[in-house]
């Protein structure tokens, strides 16, 4: 008995094994797809709303959003024209190197002319930054402008989460999705796109 | 060998005749058929929409969303939001938890209404769909309703509106003679007896003629057939696929092993 | 293979032995040439329990072992993970998949007289594989906490309290609980997923290599190692691969076919895979209408309540299984497959097999007085076909067995 290769029997192995590799690459779509964020999850991880009239100028509050922290920063019109100041030091003050949901829009990067919104985890290695809203000469820079300062491995980033050059974190720290109806904030979803 | 098989098909085949016992809807006997059409959106909608306004104010659809079912039903979400989501600051992703608390309900009805994400799946469509169609007026009870499939049933008859006064009745049946003919009296006319436990509706009385109550009541139980297992469309539309995958490849690979075959036969 | 094989593989192989086990095994394991269909549902078992061991780790990721949140987790499964109904509509109907081809296989077994000498070890472990499924198999359907998961178990545990003065306490120390709660679940749960299917996974090794040890056996009882050619291999043999391959290959597929339809479109398989009243969270307080076991105990469900006496059904099921295990030792037969046997082996294999699918029928439906003599008498026969067996197949003519296949 010998098992001889013919033209017929390489078509068939081929035919064969391109019809069962089609069926088990479908046959994987639901064990990898079962590991996307449940419905359940999706439901916690919806858009949450905070009132920001409350806040004071300068001030910073944490808002968890999918369980993460989102910084929202209420301005001074001081603060906010100082922006361009700090641009040199900063590594890509235009957000040109991410996904920015609405740049040229506000100094801000919000949809807001007086309000930042922006994701509080560190685009180095997911730590969360420090708020040091005071000009004043601080351990890591002398002369700190105000901004974030990531306690795990030093990241600096200005007052609208962009990145200084020369730390560990690679991009400015990202925005959310976000729409302001009055003084409510709605952070996860644009708005009209419920 | 084939013996064997033939004994064992005859044998499974003839169990639904040996299954004998209680009847499957109670005091009703066998269930009315109910065939779900789960691809038939407007049915279904209109059966969402039911059972919000009739059924919701007391019964839960605990593990199913809000938003899931907008999606599935091709409702639109504004639309979903201001017709059929009941209760202020539901979200759609959100279970459809109820609007009543259960010590509440217990003290109005004695006990707490079940949840019914699964009661077709439980009881099958074609029982929730005729106990819907079967309550009768019983004043010996307390919401002077009764049902024939779930005799004592603590739930008032929410549909009453639109199907009217629906009461027991006898009616009369020719008594069938030994030759399978109609028994006849001396002067020739068909002897009957009477028979009770017969369901009436009196004429009039409801908002709906008796068809368009069974329409309402199949678009309900359609949606809940529907809830019950919201995946069941799409895993009968998958299925073609998977059975059709296994018959090519049970061809082709019968092809090799019959090219293969020929190295040793 | 051998000489294909890369440098790399021999430096390999001189320090772990793959490349020969993979030809001792798998490729050049000699298997008889001429086999028919139920001698594909060895390959189909380990088919499925690949099957059962990867959608069971993956329904872990949603399942909680919780009195509270057990019921509502499997419906999270259901419905809000995506393609989480796949899943478990894949792990339920192959649990019934399983059962269906492991008792196809173990027919084969009678049938053909797969445990003759020298496959008695090959037997016995197989038997221990049938033990240890139905263990899991009851531990599985317990984890939904649905209403026949908890009556089921309520069932299944008090039988322990049928075993003379320590069975109370047993009943208690099972469940760890006065009832069956949470601690139940979360233990039967760790031995569901871990405890059994290692011990499971170890004896389909032994079953293997058991077999493979003495060779698989054929429909005619030919003994195919008389015959060798000049290398000591069976010239009625075929090495596995590619030959059989391509033969589990078709197996495989037409098995796909089944297997789809059950699971696409009867995955409830009408009540006897996923019985109905377990759509409903368990409830201590009140016991379903009709309590009865998933069609793959039902034989011995039937003998159990065939019994009239606690102790005593519980000794007559848990016998009905360990008679299995002498099997072996009770067929005295010179010929191992019924196609050489005598009238009377014919017989008692044709009423046996139909007194099981009664006793399996039975298992199923509500006790009537007629359905009780009915098992009474499917219990007598099942006993009996194993019993007597050393008197009619010693007494009986048997056909003289080929030499080749």
């Amino acid at each position: 008995m010998e098992e001889k290769i013919t033209t017929r029997r390489k078509v068939l192995i081929g035919m064969t094994a391109a019809v069962g590799a089609a069926g088990a690459s479908f046959a994987v779509v639901p064990f990898v797809a079962s590991w996307n964020p449940s419905a359940k999850a999706k439901a916690i991880g919806g858009p949450v709303k905070v009132d920001v009239s409350k806040m004071q100028v300068g001030q910073k509050i944490q808002v968890a959003w999918r369980k993460q922290p989102v910084f929202v920063i209420r301005h001074s019109k001081e603060a906010l024209d100082s922006l361009s100041k700090v641009e040199s030091k900063l590594d890509d003050p235009s957000s040109l190197k991410i996904e920015e949901p609405y740049r040229d829009v506000n100094p801000t990067r919000s949809t807001s002319n007086e309000y930042t919104v922006i994701a509080g985890v560190c685009t180095h290695l997911g730590c969360a930054p420090k708020y040091y809203p005071e000009m004043e000469s601080q351990p890591w820079d002398e002369s700190w402008v105000g901004g974030f300062f990531c306690p795990c491995h030093g990241s600096m980033f200005d007052i609208v989460g962009r990145v200084f050059k020369g730390v560990p974190a690679p991009t400015n720290l990202k925005v959310p999705p976000h729409y302001f109806d009055g003084s409510i904030l709605t952070i996860g979803e644009e708005r009209g796109t419920a | 060998m084939k013996k064997f098989l033939l004994v064992a098909f005859l044998f499974f085949g003839s169990q639904e005749a040996f299954a004998a016992g209680g009847a499957p809807c109670g005091d009703y006997g066998e269930c009315d058929s109910f065939k779900p059409e789960l691809n038939n959106m407007e049915s279904l909608q209109l059966g969402a929409l039911t059972f919000i306004n009739h059924c919701y104010g007391c019964h839960s659809l605990k593990y199913s969303r809000w938003g899931r079912i907008s999606k599935d039903l091709d409702i639109p979400e504004d639309i979903f939001n201001d017709n059929l989501v009941f209760g202020a600051n539901v979200k759609l992703g959100d279970r459809m938890t109820g609007s009543m608390k259960p010590a509440v309900s217990e003290t109005w009805f004695g006990i707490a209404p079940p949840d019914l994400t699964l009661v077709t799946r439980l009881h099958g469509s074609d029982w929730v769909y005729t106990y819907l169609r079967t309550f009768y007026e019983d004043s010996s009870m307390p919401y002077g309703v009764n049902n024939m499939v779930y005799p004592g049933a603590a739930m008032p008859n929410v549909l009453a509106s639109m199907q009217g006064q629906q009461i027991l009745s006898c009616k009369d049946f020719p008594v069938i003679a030994s030759n399978g003919g109609v028994r006849r009296d001396e002067n020739g006319n068909d002897i009957t007896e009477e028979k009770c436990g017969y369901l009436k509706t009196i004429e009039g009385s409801g908002a709906l003629s008796a068809q368009e109550f069974d329409e309402v009541i199949f678009n309900l139980v359609n949606f809940m057939t529907y809830v019950g297992e919201p995946s069941r469309s799409d895993r009968e539309r998958m299925g073609w696929y998977a059975i059709l995958f296994f018959v090519v490849f049970t061809a082709l690979a019968y092809l090799l092993f019959r090219e293969y075959q020929k190295d040793y036969h | 293979m051998t000489q294909k094989s890369s440098g790399f593989f021999n430096w390999i192989n001189a320090r772990l032995p793959i490349v020969n086990t993979y030809e001792r095994h798998l490729s050049k394991h000699p298997v008889p040439k001429k086999v028919n269909f139920w001698y594909m549902f060895g390959a189909l078992a380990s088919v499925v329990l690949i099957i059962q061991i990867v959608s069971g780790i993956w329904l872990m990721f949603g399942y909680e072992n919780t009195e509270e949140g057990a019921f509502a987790s499997i419906e999270y499964i259901m419905r809000d993970i995506e393609y989480g109904w796949v899943i478990r509509y894949m792990h339920t109907t192959g649990a019934s998949m399983f059962f269906a081809v492991v008792y196809l296989h173990m027919f084969r077994g009678l049938l053909y007289g797969s445990y003759h000498k020298p496959r008695e070890l090959v037997w016995v472990f197989g038997m221990t594989i049938y033990l240890v499924m139905m263990a899991e198999g009851f531990l599985g359907y317990v984890l939904p906490y649905g209403q026949m998961s908890y009556w089921g178990a309520q069932v299944i545990i008090s039988l322990f309290g049928a075993i003379p003065y320590i069975g109370e306490s047993l009943e208690i120390w099972v469940r760890g609980d006065y009832y069956i709660s949470g601690a139940t679940i979360s233990r039967f749960f760790a031995l569901h997923v871990v405890a059994l299917p290692l011990i499971l996974i170890a004896l389909v090794f032994m079953h293997l290599v058991a077999l493979h040890e003495v060779g698989a056996g054929n429909p005619e009882g030919v003994d195919i190692e008389k015959h060798l050619d000049e290398d000591g291999v069976p010239l009625d043999s075929v090495p596995f691969f590619p030959y059989k391959v391509l033969n589990a290959l078709v197996a495989i597929g037409i098995f796909g076919i089944v297997f789809s339809i059950i699971m696409f479109f009867f995955p409830e398989g009408g009540g006897y895979m996923l019985e109905l009243a377990n759509f409903e969270e368990a409830n201590p307080l009140v016991t379903p209408e009709h309590i009865a076991p998933v069609w793959y105990y039902s034989p011995y469900y039937a003998m159990l309540r065939a019994v009239p006496d606690k102790l005593g059904g519980l000794v007559v099921m848990g016998a009905a299984i360990a008679i299995l295990f002498v099997v072996p030792w009770l067929d005295r037969s010179k010929a191992a497959s019924i196609r050489y046997k005598g009238t009377l082996s014919k017989i008692a294999m044709t009423v046996f097999i139909i007194s099981w699918l009664m006793l399996a029928w039975l298992g199923t439906v509500p006790v009537t007085a007629l359905r009780t003599t009915l098992s009474i008498i499917g219990t007598i026969i099942y006993f009996a076909f194993f019993l007597l067996m050393p008197i009619y197949t010693s007494i009986e003519k048997t056909k003289p067995v080929p030499e080749r296949l």
